[in-house]
C-alpha cells in the first residue's frame, strides 16, 4: 500500500525537479572602468540574457557623474555589450558603485576597475547580499589580486550546478573500486580542465545552443548506465568508466568555459584567474566525491538497506533530468531560444 | 546573546547553503548534532538509523512551525537544557531504550527547529535555508554515527566520551551565562 503511494509521488517529484532545479548556467553581469582622465572612465557594461531577456539589472554611478556620448550597444550570444564614457566630478576611487536589481535577478556583477595612471586592474565580485562595492585606489588595485573571484566562482558555478552534479553522481554510482574511481575521477577532472581552458582562451568556439543540448543528452545517457548497473548488466561504459568520463569531461569543460568566456578573463592576468576558476571547479567537484563516498560509507556502517526502488532513484532522477532538459535545449535551439 | 547562539549566515551561494553554514556555524545546533549521533552511533547501528529517520523529519517540522508561527520567544533555556542532557548521557555511554532515545530525539528536533524557524528568513514557498540546515543535519548524522558505530578502540570510545562531557560542560556555562544574565 505504501509503496503504490510513495512509488508515483517519488516519480512526479523525480520528474519536476529538473524544473525546479534548472540547468546551472553562469550568468553574472561584468562592468569594466577603465580610467582615461583624473575623473573620467571606459565603461564596458555586459549585461547578462536569460532566455534572450535581458536581466534587469543596472550599475548605479555616484550622482555627480554622468554618461557622456551615445551609448555603443551590440547583441552577443547570451549579453547585450554596452560601451560608453563616464564623466564624473571628483575620481570614483573609494567611492561605492552600486548594482539595482541584483537579488530580484539572482546573479552577481564581476567590476573590474583600472584606476587612473595604473597599469593593474582590480577584479570584484558584487552579490546580491550586498550590492555595492567601493572602487579601489590605484595603490589598492596594486596590492590586492582580486582575481581571487574566480576561484570563489568556479567553486559556485560546480556548487549550484545541478546538471553537472548529476553527472558526478552518475559517475560514482557507476564505479566499484576504487582506483577505478580514482581514475574516473581524474580522467573527468583532465577532460574538463583541457576544453576549459582551450574554451576560455577563445581557441575554441562551440555554440551554445548545440552545446547545451549535448551537455543535457550526456545526463540522460548517464542516467540509463546508472540503470543498465542496477540492473547487474554490463556495457562498454561501464566496464571503462573512465572513456566515458573522458569524453563527457571534454564536453562539459567547454559548458564550465562558455560563462567565463563571455565574461571576458582579464588579459594580464589571463592564465592564473583560469587557473583559479579550474580550481574552484575542482575542489566543489572533489567535496561532492568525497560526501558522496562518505555517505554511501555510511549507509554500509549502519546497515542501512533500501529497498530496490530507493536504489533506483538516484539514476531515475538523473535520467528525469537529463530527458526534461534534453527536450528543453533542444527546443530552444531549434526555435532560437538558447 | 551568547556565543553559541544564532547565526545568520550568507555564503553568496543562495539559501540552501546558507542553511548549511547556518548549522555548521551555530555551535549549539552542531553540538547537539554531533552529541545525538555519538550517543546514537553508541546504541549500534539501529541506534544510527532510529536517529537518521526521526532528527532530520522531526528539525523539518519544527522548522517550519517556527516560520508558520513566527512569534518572539526565546528557546535559549530549553535548547541548553536539551543540549547539557545529550552530553551527559554521551559521557555516560548508556545504553538507552529505542523509545528514549526516540523521545529524546524527537523533542530536540522540535525545539532545535523551532528555534531554527523563528530565526531563517521566511520564505513564500519551500525554504531552501531550512532544507539546507536540514539536509546538513542529515549529512552528519549519517557520517558521524556510522563512524561511532564501528570504532572499536578503547580509547576512541573514551574520546567519545570526553567530547560528550565537552558538550555538557559547554551547554552548563552558556546556562550559567545566561542565569547571570
Amino acid at each position: 500500500m505504501l509503496r503504490r503511494l510513495v512509488l508515483p509521488l517519488l516519480l512526479v517529484v523525480a520528474l519536476m525537479l529538473p524544473r525546479w532545479a534548472n540547468a546551472h548556467d553562469l550568468f553574472p553581469g561584468f562592468l569594466e572602468l577603465k580610467a582615461t582622465a583624473a575623473s573620467d572612465y571606459q565603461v564596458l557594461w555586459k549585461l547578462p540574457l536569460f532566455k534572450g531577456q535581458r536581466l534587469p539589472i543596472a550599475p548605479r554611478f555616484p550622482d555627480d557623474c554622468a554618461l557622456q556620448g551615445g551609448l555603443d550597444s551590440q547583441r552577443e550570444a547570451r549579453a547585450l555589450v554596452v560601451r560608453t564614457q563616464l564623466q564624473c566630478k571628483t575620481p570614483l576611487e573609494g567611492r561605492a558603485i552600486s548594482i539595482d536589481g541584483l537579488a530580484a535577478a539572482g546573479t552577481e556583477v564581476l567590476l573590474r576597475v583600472q584606476p587612473w595612471q595604473s597599469n593593474t586592474q582590480q577584479t570584484l565580485l558584487i552579490q546580491p547580499e550586498q550590492p555595492s562595492a567601493t572602487v579601489p585606489t590605484a595603490a589598492e588595485a596594486a596590492e590586492q589580486p582580486g582575481v581571487w573571484s574566480y576561484l570563489r566562482l568556479g567553486i559556485e558555478h560546480i556548487l549550484l550546478g545541478v546538471d553537472h552534479l548529476l553527472l558526478l553522481l552518475g559517475l560514482v554510482l557507476i564505479v566499484c573500486d576504487g582506483w577505478m574511481l580514482l581514475k574516473t575521477v581524474s580522467a573527468f577532472t583532465l577532460a574538463n580542465s583541457i576544453t576549459l581552458s582551450v574554451s576560455a582562451v577563445g581557441i575554441v568556439d562551440v555554440p551554445a545552443g548545440p552545446l547545451n543540448a549535448a551537455i543535457a543528452l550526456s545526463i540522460l545517457f548517464m542516467g540509463t548506465e546508472v540503470v543498465r548497473f542496477l540492473r547487474g548488466r554490463t556495457s562498454f561504459t561501464l566496464r571503462h568508466p573512465w572513456v566515458l568520463a573522458c569524453g563527457f569531461g571534454l564536453l562539459h569543460g567547454f559548458g564550465y568555459a562558455r560563462g567565463l568566456a563571455e565574461l571576458g578573463l582579464p588579459h594580464h592576468e589571463l592564465l592564473l584567474a583560469l587557473l583559479l576558476f579550474n580550481v574552484g571547479i575542482e575542489i566543489g567537484q572533489d567535496i561532492f566525491v568525497l560526501l558522496v563516498l562518505g555517505l554511501q560509507r555510511s549507509f554500509r556502517q549502519l546497515q542501512i538497506r533500501w529497498p530496490v526502488w530507493v536504489q533506483r532513484m538516484p539514476a531515475w532522477t538523473i535520467g528525469c533530468a537529463g530527458a526534461y532538459w534534453t527536450i528543453q535545449t533542444t527546443l530552444a535551439m531549434v526555435t532560437g531560444g538558447a | 546573546m551568547p556565543v553559541l547562539f544564532a547565526h545568520l549566515m550568507e555564503t553568496g551561494f543562495g539559501g540552501f547553503y546558507d542553511g548549511i553554514a547556518h548549522l555548521l556555524i551555530t555551535p549549539v545546533d552542531l553540538m547537539l548534532v554531533i552529541g545525538l549521533s555519538v550517543l546514537a552511533g553508541q546504541q549500534g547501528p539501529a541506534g544510527g538509523r532510529l536517529l537518521l529517520a526521526l532528527l532530520p523529519m522531526s528539525w523539518w517540522l519544527g522548522g517550519m512551525a517556527g516560520q508558520w508561527l513566527r512569534f518572539d520567544t526565546s528557546l535559549t533555556a530549553l535548547t541548553t537544557a536539551l543540549l547539557i542532557v545529550v552530553g551527559v548521557l554521551v559521557a555516560l555511554a548508556r545504553r538507552l531504550k529505542a523509545a528514549v532515545l526516540a523521545l529524546l530525539v524527537v523533542v530536540a528536533g522540535l525545539v532545535f527547529g523551532l528555534a531554527n524557524g523563528f530565526t531563517l528568513p521566511v520564505a513564500a514557498g519551500m525554504s531552501l535555508d531550512l532544507l539546507g540546515v536540514v539536509s546538513a543535519v542529515a549529512v552528519l548524522v549519517l557520517l558521524i554515527s556510522g563512524q561511532v558505530v564501528v570504532t572499536q578502540r578503547s580509547w576512541l570510545r573514551i574520546a567519545q566520551q570526553v567530547a560528550g562531557s565537552w558538550i555538557a560542560a559547554a551547554g552548563v556555562l552558556a546556562l550559567g551565562l545566561m542565569l547571570k544574565g
